[in-house]
């Protein structure tokens, strides 16, 4: 019922395209995040699927119902998608009660009082409110707000919940709690969310798919293991995990890395000419035997968990990072070897 | 370290003598006031209020105030917040301009309005009856001005930017937020405002309704140039006519109904910042989007004629006429074309009379608003940016002295520096100065304290750890800093001093007439040409002054 279908979507400030070819076709009840950094087009995008702003071009349909196409000049009210939006800054109604927000959409629609009660009580069951529903806004933390804010947008049993960066005002320990709530919700109610975030933690573990975007432009939609181990390009690496990206040539099917030829890796891509070596730090063995690169240890920093340390190869420096506790195993100087256990590959300037 | 005792002496010294002249130029007047009409040569006596409030004019004086005070509240309300919204909230055409049409009348001297619809609405040849009755072929002209109507039309007009102004800054500041939520949730934008804008908007719209109301109540040009000829007497030209008897018993009289508006003004005052510490939602908010204006839609048009319309009666109409008539030949002849000349401005231009007024009220203005500025600066310098105990009390005396009525001010200075205690002023120009430093300091503290809050004290740290003294300090560094908010302050005690007339009516001498006072005894004499030359002058001196003031503070400061 509530797949959401954006086609072709663009949204253009005066010559700055926030929003460039914008093209998803999320499922029903599933849950995907949209992820990039800060002026990346999350929120347009977000809140053209809202009603709040309108496509310079494209269409946007849920189910088989379209609520926006640019191209007709059509562009349904807000009021009357029946989406459930979650604000960045709460957007409480600081003149109302708990019950009261939460109730609103109810109200809107005409629930009669006895109903819509019953029905803002198991909401506020649901978000751990209950205690609080008499209670004025300017009476609860940020994070008890947060969750009225949530109540209030899942109450009228939305098919599909928008919301951005709904966790960005919490401190650290509130975030983790509500990230497994919201996730837990999404669940039991069964509905379909976009999340919008620049947490890649957060999108990492709540989404079933993730959107990442940069400039405007969509760079990957995809699971979050396949981000992960098979980013489309340099930018979708570096932004997820960490990432060494090694400067490298193609030729025939192997990558030479730059300043040793000696040591190559398989080209799957079939690239040629210039290209990027990419190896996430925590996938490359250290060791002070043998392996297939050689190296000069040049830094440590202990974590307490893991140490983190910058190996010289060549002109480069790699990063590694050891679970458990070696840092004394290896001295600054001292010639060491690197194990790459998953090296991707990408075109230069991709 | 040595250095840092006669640091603090020079600026304890400094405050000591700020505090000293409010004590003495603002609290020692009001205090006087009070007494003089509860004693009665000495002995606690309240027969003043028994005599003043047993006589009907009176009785009928403080209704009238009250009625029209309420009427004006509720119409400048119900004017404002559609128009705030539509200027503030959605897409109308030409909302820069309209916003600053509507803040203009605010600039206007109120009694420079009066004449200007008095012109336009009396019944005899008020060009707009005149103009009704030939359109639709009436035999009586349609309005008359002096009436109770007549006034609360005026006073509604002029007074209804205080809450405009007020309630479109409480938009400006919502979270949008709010309102999307609404959306969202399902809620139409007329259910949205109906439902969130206007009850958060709700203390906004009383403190804006309540700065209309005491406003409305302390006026005195306007009833007086309105009201009088319609024997419509309100609380102000009562006030004005016991002191024109000229005995004690009038002074008397004219105390304890100064005392009653004082108490009253003050007490809304108070109530009204109460209700805005207590219930300003319009502070709490996260971090916002960018606004989303409404969308009028097919009611674009239709919302751009209707505030036009207003813009036009509002501001624009009152204007033209006063420019106008300024410019006709002869007021007989009314509006043909070869009835225009500046046949009117050469007597005037040319009356040593009239231009010694003019230079003697930008005087006057000029001297009150550099001793004002230099005070406001040291107020504002104690209340924003120092910690001794105390540190906003001469703030909260210069707020006391803005807040009261002007009449009972004018009144207050005269019971007291009328040589009882000390110091005799009257009939000098630094009576006149008194009063306009102690009505029109506020808004150049405000100023300043906005600006002096947003210089960082790590500046001035900096400063005086290089060896600088605090005086030093303030002239390399503070000032500079807050320079333009220093010149806005001068602008906002200078113009409405320079055109000030309910104080300086009360506290003219034969050698120190104003230029306020002049207009109105031309306009009372039924001087109309003559009245709206100076009516004339009066709005380009204030027009350049705003002009100035907003190239020095790029528009962020303006009357
Ligand atoms: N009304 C507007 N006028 C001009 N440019 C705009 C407007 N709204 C957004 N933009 C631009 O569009 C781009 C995308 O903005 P958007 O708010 O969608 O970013 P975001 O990904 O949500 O960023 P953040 O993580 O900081 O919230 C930005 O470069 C922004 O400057
Ligand atoms: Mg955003």
């Amino acid at each position: 019922m509530a797949e959401l279908k954006l086609q072709h979507i663009y949204k253009r400030y005066g010559n700055v395209t926030a929003v460039g070819d914008f093209n998803i076709e999320v499922a029903d009840g599933e849950f995907i995040s949209f992820l990039g950094p800060s002026g990346c087009g999350k929120t347009t995008t977000l809140r053209m699927i809202a009603g709040f702003e309108k496509p310079s071009e494209g269409v946007i349909m849920i189910g088989d119902q379209e609520i926006s196409n640019a191209e007709k000049g059509y562009f349904l009210a807000p009021e009357k998608r029946g989406i459930g939006m979650v604000f960045q800054s709460y957007a409480v109604w600081p003149h109302m009660n708990v019950i009261d927000n939460v109730g609103y959409p109810l109200k809107i629609q005409n629930v009669p009082k006895e109903e819509r009660l019953k029905q803002v009580m198991e909401m506020l069951e649901l978000v751990h409110l209950k205690e609080y529903a008499e209670r004025l806004p300017s009476q609860l933390s940020g994070g008890q707000q947060q969750r009225v804010a949530l109540a209030r947008a899942l109450v009228a049993k939305p098919s599909l919940l928008l919301l951005d960066e709904p966790l960005s005002n919490l401190d650290a320990k509130l975030r983790e709690s509500m990230r497994f709530e919201i996730s837990a919700i999404q669940k039991e109610m069964g509905i379909t969310v976009i999340y919008v975030t620049h947490d890649q933690s957060e999108a990492m573990t709540m989404s079933d798919r993730i959107v990442v975007m940069s400039m405007g432009k969509v760079q990957q939609i995809g699971k979050p293991y396949d981000i992960y181990t098979k980013p489309a390009n340099q930018m979708v690496a570096d932004f997820i995990g960490l990432v060494n990206f090694i400067p490298a040539t193609a030729k025939g099917d192997r990558i030479f890395m730059q300043g040793d030829e000696a040591i190559s890796f398989p080209n799957p891509k079939k690239l040629a000419g210039e290209a990027v070596l990419a190896v996430r730090p925590e996938q490359i063995t250290l060791s002070k035997t043998g392996g297939m690169v050689e190296g000069v240890m040049n830094h440590r920093f202990y974590m307490g968990d893991s140490v983190d340390y910058r190996v010289k190869v060549k002109d480069h420096i790699v990063r590694v990072i050891q679970k458990g506790a070696g840092y004394n195993t290896y001295q600054d100087g001292e010639t060491v070897y690197l194990d790459f256990d998953n090296v991707m590959s990408f075109a230069k300037d991709e | 370290m040595k250095k840092s005792l006669p640091r603090l002496d020079s600026k304890f010294i400094v405050i000591a003598i700020s505090v000293l002249l409010l004590l003495y130029f603002i609290v020692m007047p009001l205090l006087v006031l009070i007494y003089d009409s509860l004693f009665i040569n000495g002995v606690f006596d309240i027969s003043n209020y028994k005599d003043v409030y047993g006589k009907k004019v009176n009785w009928k004086a403080l209704t009238n105030t009250i009625q029209l005070s309420l009427i004006v509240m509720v119409a400048s309300v119900i004017v404002t917040f559609p128009l705030a919204w539509l200027v503030g909230r959605t897409d109308l055409p030409g909302k820069k301009t309209f916003r600053t049409v509507l803040v203009a009348s605010y600039m206007i001297p109120p009694y420079v309005g009066a004449i200007a619809w008095v012109q336009l609405l009396n019944p005899s040849v008020g060009y707009l009856n005149e103009f009704l009755k030939f359109i639709f072929g009436l035999q009586k002209a349609p309005f008359d001005i002096y009436t109770m109507g007549g006034l609360a039309w005026v006073l509604t007009l002029f007074y209804s930017p205080f809450a405009f102004i007020t309630i479109s800054r409480a938009m400006e500041k919502m979270d949008p937020t709010l309102e999307e939520a609404a959306r969202i949730s399902g809620s139409s934008p007329l259910k949205t405002l109906w439902d969130v804008t206007l009850p958060l908007m709700m203390p906004s719209i009383v403190a804006g309704g309540l700065l209309v109301f005491i406003a409305a109540a302390s006026c005195f040009g306007i009833p007086a140039i309105v009201g009088m000829p319609g024997n419509i007497e309100v609380m102000t030209t009562r006030i004005v006519t016991f002191l024109y008897m000229g005995d004690d018993k009038g002074i008397r009289d004219a105390t304890a109904l100064a005392v009653s508006m004082m108490v009253v003004a003050n007490g809304l005052l108070m109530f009204m910042s109460w209700m805005l510490s207590h219930k300003d939602y319009t502070t709490i908010s996260g971090k916002s989007t960018r606004p989303n204006m409404v969308e009028l839609g097919k009611w674009k048009w239709p919302a751009f004629a209707v505030v036009a319309g207003y813009a036009i009666i509002a501001v624009i109409l009152p204007l033209s006429s006063i420019v106008v008539t300024s410019f006709l030949v002869s007021m007989s002849k009314g509006l043909a074309l070869d009835n225009f000349g500046i046949d009117a401005w050469i007597p005037v231009v040319t009356s040593s009379q009239y231009m010694e007024s003019v230079w003697r009220s930008i005087g006057y203005g000029i001297v009150a608003a550099c001793i004002g500025t230099v005070l406001a600066l040291f107020v504002a310098y104690l209340s924003v940016k120092t910690n001794i105990t105390g540190r906003s009390i001469p703030d909260l005396l210069v707020v006391l002295g803005g807040a009261t009525p002007s009449i009972v001010i004018a009144l207050a200075l005269i019971v007291t520096f009328s040589g009882n205690y000390g110091l005799n002023l009257y009939s000098t120009m630094w009576i006149l100065i008194v009063s306009y430093l102690v009505k029109y300091m506020t808004m150049s503290v405000r100023t300043i304290a906005a600006s002096l809050s947003q210089v960082h004290i790590s500046l001035e740290e900096a400063a005086l750890s290089s060896g600088a003294s605090w005086i030093r300090t303030c002239k390399d560094i503070i000032m500079p800093l807050v320079a333009p908010s220093i010149v806005a302050g001068w602008f906002l005690i200078f113009m409405p001093s320079f055109y000030e007339l309910t104080m300086s009516n009360l506290l003219y001498g034969s050698d120190t007439k104003s230029l306020g006072v002049l207009l109105y005894e031309l306009q009372t004499y039924a001087d109309t040409q003559n009245a709206s030359v100076l009516s004339v002058i009066i709005l380009l001196i204030v027009l350049i002054g705003n002009i100035i003031l907003n190239k020095v503070t790029k528009g962020k400061v303006s009357i």
